[in-house]
């Protein structure tokens, strides 16, 4: 006890937290009682002055607080209630009272009978209005314990709780407060028996509709605006008795608020309107109704014009649902059949502009209830199909059919959404599929649409109504799907100029005629489209012919992935190759071949397996199972034209009509065609399972190394003879390295190289690129080749020979020693990237090894950019080495490369210890290095070393090479997206930047037009990521700068120009 | 937004031409999907055009209703006239009282201000016939000084900026 006294005494001198605790271990330990601490505090509790009787109060609240549950029994409750409900009468105690009450509500000993007389006895006493916010979240805090432990005492209270309550809510503002106050009334509006009260419920509720509480700027209770909207209406939309109070409410914030107020409005007229009930609705139907319209008709902004809709379909479904299912459709009452009148009657104009929320509101009513869907289809569709044939009416055709495709679409959709769970066909029964809301109007609908396709006006809104026909599912018969393919064959047939227009959707609708049925597409459409593919090219300044041909082969190109249409394309298209590229000898003119004639050719073969190659992507990105027969169908008759053609030109017999013919057949030798061919090879490789890769490889391998030529190239032509490629000295027979090369690159790495040694392969491949190879075609393919093997096969063929012997002696020998020709040492540098590259994908230990020696060549005047260069081309991602081409590659291969490499660039940028010359040239190589891989990674990968690298690029933005300019630039872009005025990266050099970019987008000062469109994109981009009164002083300068970029030679560059230009004059201060 | 509303209900139209060039692209060189060894940088200089000025105010917004000066026909290509520095720009009220013409007049003027090289001399007219103070608004769209006082009223030229807000999509549609 005398302890006791003593902690209490301690404690009213110093408010130490120790007291509290040490009191409570006390109790805990049944050292003292809370008995002894009441009796302790009596002459603090009953002292004069306010503070010492505050002090007290508040010194039994907290050891309350701090103690268990189970310390407290039932007599304690019962006599602490008595006591803090005393103390709530006093002005000095209330706070400490309303803390002590606080955990007392929370105890399992607290009966009814306490309750009560705490609820009452803070009715007469607390007055809310005198307190600060901190005691009334108290309030609200005991009172949310109370209803949510002694809800049925509280409802046992009656009138007498609600008016309590209402006097404590009344008036709150406090958001943290509000929050907890709208959860407690939810539960009241929805528990309690509130009738008697529903006003004063009402106005302490609605008072805060709608919420305009703004969060501070960085609020440290994180309450949005939105926790408070969604906590409010849970309380609007608790009770139907709100309703009819409710709606004049909702329609006066509607009609006066602002742009956010009419959002909230009619989302939270939305969350009531079901609540509030069908009879309500349907009294308020007009008074909602007119206003939902002005929402629509005369929006504030598309956001609100589309939350109108979807309210005015909440409202419809109130109003229609209980009578949904009485199947009198026809007879549509009230609401639903006016508004559907009243748009009906401004249709009767659908080329005005209030047509169009006109014709949104009745699809919007498609998606309420099917009795409204179909009593709207039964009044719009005939309506408009009428109009459509009206002859007064012609030439508003285009916007009657845009109107009815929008409704055939806005049914197809309705389907889905009014039958979420289709009826399941059972087991040996037909079910009946639901016919849709369309079906009977069918056959007038398909007329209007195919008369509308015949006038070019009206084509784009007949073919959208087609594509919905034809989307929707049950609702077309094939015979119907054959009539639209007809109709729309006779638009391909048309002058291309006036296809042009509307070309893509009329490939889109023949597209989703084939997902259906491919049928009516092959018999109709495809041999129309073969048709305008002729023999020969046309000339090259006959453009007409040449689009022609284009869209043809574009149309098949969408058209034909389907796997049965793409088979027809592949037997016509191939074909066509051969009849391209090799002509009967019989069938050419006398006349000498000229240049022309064969690139003619070559381009029109190029279009063809353009088209292939397309196709098959699309084919290979959808994963379709039918890629992979085209290894025998596709893929020997590619290799049979190239191989005979490359092997026919070489032959020499002195006779002059076969030279001709010859001179002819080279088309298939343009390096152009083989690359567009390797591709088509690749693509079909790369999805065929292992084993058959294995078979394929043996043969591939044997044609490569041993010239059985034939075995992979079955077709028209006859291969005339066996050639070991890699020996050949023929430029056309090197080019078909490259399709070697397309074919074994994308061999899974389980598939071993057919040859003796891959260590000696490689070398002679490597060493071919170096000494035989004639252009940079021939190198690339063989660069791809080594590296691909070597990728998939370091370690599995333990290829470290050839590693170290690139490493010990290649390097040496071939890029450092400066003996050797310029152009050779360019060419092994490329060699030593793809191999850095193949090993650094798959991160092998030797990777950095070499690429660590390619900073050894910085210093050298000759090669140094080269090798600078090549470190950023190491990373960079290219379309050899990836997984569709079954490469090995690892998990952050590049982050852990830019770690490796980025300190060494920017201590190289910035070294000055160096001899002079070596130093600015081993600067500036590391500068080069440097945007050449920032330009290769992902922004990710060196964003937390941005700001120490942008001084370095403001550099590199001086090198006088036009890449390296715009790499540098393209870098500044990457970084800026995401980048705001609050926290600019560019900030401090934002007045250099101006000047550069400037200088970059002049066209007397700058050539390329590429660099002058990237410095004004970021131009434009500038004044959205720095603040204003850090760059307005450049204002006037960049606008008369960019007067002289306006006037550009180019117009893709003027057109950035304007863009850039627009955002400096809007480019204001915040005021 | 004005308390009279001289048009409630205009006629809205389609594009009245085709956003790419598509056809004009494929044709221009013989090899597709291959870079051409000149890839742009050659020095031949593309004059703006017609298409160009149109592009350039097709996507203005009438300052009434929510759509552009294009799909109301407001403003067309054929209406545009270039002459070497000066360029016409005529364009039709939809109806011949609307009380908007001028600032129609003057938001293209101002795109057309920010846009085109300080060399042109731009000249915006009404297309005869279809406003009945057809004169008036001329003369106030082509006189410097009137344009000048205009654009220092803040309201006028946040209203002008209003109405400017999307231009650059030059007839592309919203993203």
């Amino acid at each position: 006890m005398e302890n006791t006294e003593r902690l209490i005494r301690t404690w009213i001198a110093t408010e130490k937290d120790e007291d509290i605790r040490q009191i409570s271990l006390e109790i805990s330990a049944d050292r003292t009682s809370l008995v002894n601490v009441v009796k302790g505090l009596g002459e603090y509790l009953t002292a004069d002055e306010e503070d010492i009787r505050r002090k007290g109060v508040e010194f039994l609240s907290l050891v309350l607080a701090s103690l268990a549950e189970d310390k407290i029994n039932k007599q304690s409750t019962r006599v602490l209630s008595t006591f803090y409900c005393g103390k709530l009468e006093d002005s000095g105690t209330i706070i400490p009272a309303l803390s002590g009450i606080q955990t007392l509500v929370k105890l399992p000993t607290c009966s009814a009978l306490e309750v009560q007389s705490i609820l009452r006895s803070m009715f007469v006493h607390v007055k809310p209005k005198t307190l600060v916010q901190s005691v009334r979240f108290v309030i609200f805090s005991i009172l949310d314990s109370l209803v949510a432990n002694h809800r049925d005492v509280l409802k046992a209270m009656g009138k007498e709780f609600l008016d309590g309550y209402v006097s404590l809510a009344d008036g709150e503002k406090d958001p943290r407060n509000l929050i907890v106050a709208f959860a407690i009334a939810r539960v009241i509006l929805i528990e309690f028996d509130i009738h008697e009260r529903i006003e004063t419920l009402f106005n302490v509720t609605f008072c805060y509709f709608p919420i305009t509480f703004r969060p501070p700027p960085n609020d440290p209770y994180g309450i949005t605006t939105e926790d408070l909207r969604d906590a409010l209406r849970g309380c609007l939309n608790a009770t139907p008795y709100f309703g009819p109070l409710a709606i004049p409410v909702f329609l006066e914030k509607l009609l006066a608020g602002t742009r956010a107020t009419k959002r909230d409005t009619l989302q939270t007229i939305g969350i009531c309107l079901p609540v509030y009930g069908a009879t309500l609705a349907r009294a308020e139907a007009r008074k909602l109704w007119n206003s939902l319209k002005l929402e629509i008709f005369q929006p504030t902004d598309s956001v609100n014009e589309e939350e109108a809709l979807r309210t005015t379909q909440i409202l419809v479904k109130t109003i229609y649902q209980t009578n949904g299912l009485s199947g009198d459709d026809a007879d549509v009452q009230g609401l639903a059949r006016e508004a559907c009148e009243e748009c009906i009657g401004i249709l009767k104009e659908p080329e005005k502009s209030q047509a169009k929320p006109a014709a949104k509101i009745l699809c919007a009513f498609m998606s309420t209830t099917p009795s409204i869907a179909k009593y709207t289809i039964s009044q719009a569709v005939p309506h408009l199909v009428q109009l459509f044939h009206n002859p007064d009416e012609a030439g508003n055709r285009a916007p009657v059919l845009a109107v009815l495709s929008e409704f055939i679409t806005a049914a197809r959709d309705s389907l889905s959404k009014l039958s979420p769970h289709p009826v399941q066909a059972e087991y040996g029964m037909e079910t009946e599929p639901t016919a849709p809301a369309l079906t009977p109007y069918k056959d007038d609908v398909l007329g209007v649409l195919t008369v509308g396709l015949k006038a070019a006006s009206s084509r784009r809104p007949a073919l959208a109504g087609l594509q919905g026909m034809v989307a929707t599912e049950n609702l077309l018969t094939d015979e119907e799907l054959g009539f639209i393919v007809h109709n729309v064959n006779q638009i391909l047939e048309a002058d291309p100029g006036e296809l042009d227009d509307a070309s893509d959707a009329v490939l889109d609708l023949l597209s989703a005629v084939a997902k259906v049925n491919p049928r009516p597409v092959e018999v109709q459409t495809l041999p129309l489209l073969f048709s305008s593919l002729p023999d020969s090219p046309p000339l090259r300044n006959a453009i007409p012919e040449r689009v022609k041909i284009l869209n043809a082969l574009l149309a098949l190109e969408t058209l034909c992935v389907q796997a049965q249409l793409f088979e027809t394309l592949v037997i016509r298209l191939t074909t066509k190759l051969d009849l391209i590229c090799v002509p009967n000898a019989s069938s050419l003119t006398p006349s000498p071949i000229t240049e022309e004639e064969v690139e003619l050719h070559a381009a029109y073969a190029h279009w063809v397996l353009t088209t292939l190659a397309k196709t098959l992507r699309k084919k290979v990105d959808r994963e379709d199972p039918d890629v992979a027969k085209y290894i025998e169908r596709l893929v020997p008759r590619i290799f049979n034209l190239f191989i005979f053609s490359a092997l026919v030109v070489a032959e020499n017999d002195g006779n002059e009509e076969k030279d001709r013919w010859r001179q002819r057949v080279s088309v298939a030798t343009d390096p152009r065609l083989v690359k567009k061919a390797g591709e088509i090879v690749t693509l079909v490789v790369q999805v065929l399972p292992l084993t058959r890769q294995e078979n394929y490889a043996t043969l591939l391998y044997g044609a490569l190394l041993e010239g059985n030529l034939e075995s992979i190239a079955e077709g028209h032509q006859k291969i005339a003879a066996d050639r070991r490629l890699l020996d050949t000295a023929s430029t056309a027979q090197k080019d078909l390295l490259a399709l070697f090369s397309a074919a074994i690159l994308p061999l899974r790495k389980e598939v071993r190289p057919v040859v003796s040694e891959v260590n000696a392969f490689l070398d002679k491949v490597l060493w071919w690129c170096l000494t035989s190879a004639v252009s940079d075609f021939q190198r690339d393919a063989v660069f791809h080749l080594l590296a691909s093997i070597l990728n998939k096969r370091v370690d599995a063929d333990r290829l470290d020979t050839f590693t170290n012997t690139l490493l010990s002696m290649f390097w040496d020998k071939e890029i450092l020693d400066s003996s050797v020709a310029l152009e050779r040492r360019q060419h092994a540098i490329k060699a030593w990237t793809w191999v850095s590259k193949a090993l650094l994908i798959r991160s092998h230990t030797l990777a950095l090894q070499f690429t660590d020696k390619l900073f050894d060549a910085f210093d050298d005047g000759v090669i140094g950019w080269d090798a600078a260069k090549a470190i950023g081309d190491v990373v960079a991602i290219d379309n050899v080495l990836t997984k569709k081409h079954h490469a090995i590659s690892r998990l952050l291969y590049a982050q852990k490369f830019v770690n490796h490499v980025l300190s060494r660039i920017i201590a190289g940028a910035k070294d000055s210890s160096k001899h002079r010359i070596q130093e600015s040239r081993c600067q500036t190589a590391s500068l080069v290095a440097l945007t050449s891989l920032i330009k290769s990674i992902p922004k990710a990968t060196y964003q937390h070393e941005l700001p120490g690298l942008i001084p370095l690029l403001l550099r590199g933005l001086e090198l006088p090479d036009t890449n390296i300019r715009s790499n540098v630039i393209d870098t500044f872009l990457a970084a800026a997206e995401g980048d705001s005025p609050e926290s600019s990266l560019v900030a401090s050099h934002a007045p250099t930047l101006v000047t550069l970019m400037l200088k970059n987008s002049n066209a007397a000062e700058m050539p390329s037009s590429k660099v002058r469109i990237h410095a004004l994109k970021y131009l434009e981009k500038l004044p959205s990521i720095v603040r204003y009164d850090i760059l307005h002083p450049s204002k006037p300068t960049v606008i008369k700068e960019l007067a002289k970029a306006v006037d550009d030679p180019k117009r893709t560059v003027r057109k950035e120009a304007v863009d850039a230009r627009t955002a400096w004059f809007r480019y204001h201060g915040s005021t | 937004m004005p308390a009279e509303v001289f048009n409630p209900n205009p006629v809205v139209f389609s594009p009245t031409k085709g956003l790419g060039r598509k056809s004009e692209l494929l044709a221009q060189s013989l090899w597709i999907d291959e870079p051409t060894s000149s890839d742009g940088e050659v020095d031949d200089v593309e004059l703006i055009d017609q298409d160009e000025v149109f592009d350039l105010i097709r996507s203005i917004y009438d300052p009434e209703h929510p759509n552009t000066l294009e799909e109301l026909r407001v403003v067309s290509a054929p209406q545009i006239k270039i002459e070497q520095n000066w360029v016409t720009v005529e364009f039709t009220p939809t109806v011949p009282h609307c009380g908007m013409s001028t600032l129609i007049g003057l938001c293209i003027r101002v795109r057309l201000l920010r846009s085109l090289p300080n060399r042109f001399k731009v000249d915006i007219f009404v297309k005869p016939g279809s406003h009945q103070s057809e004169h008036a608004v001329n003369k106030q769209l082509n006189d410097k000084e009137r344009v000048a006082a205009a654009l220092e009223n803040p309201v006028l030229l946040d209203t002008v900026e209003q109405c400017l807000r999307d231009a650059g999509r030059r007839g592309l549609p919203i993203i």
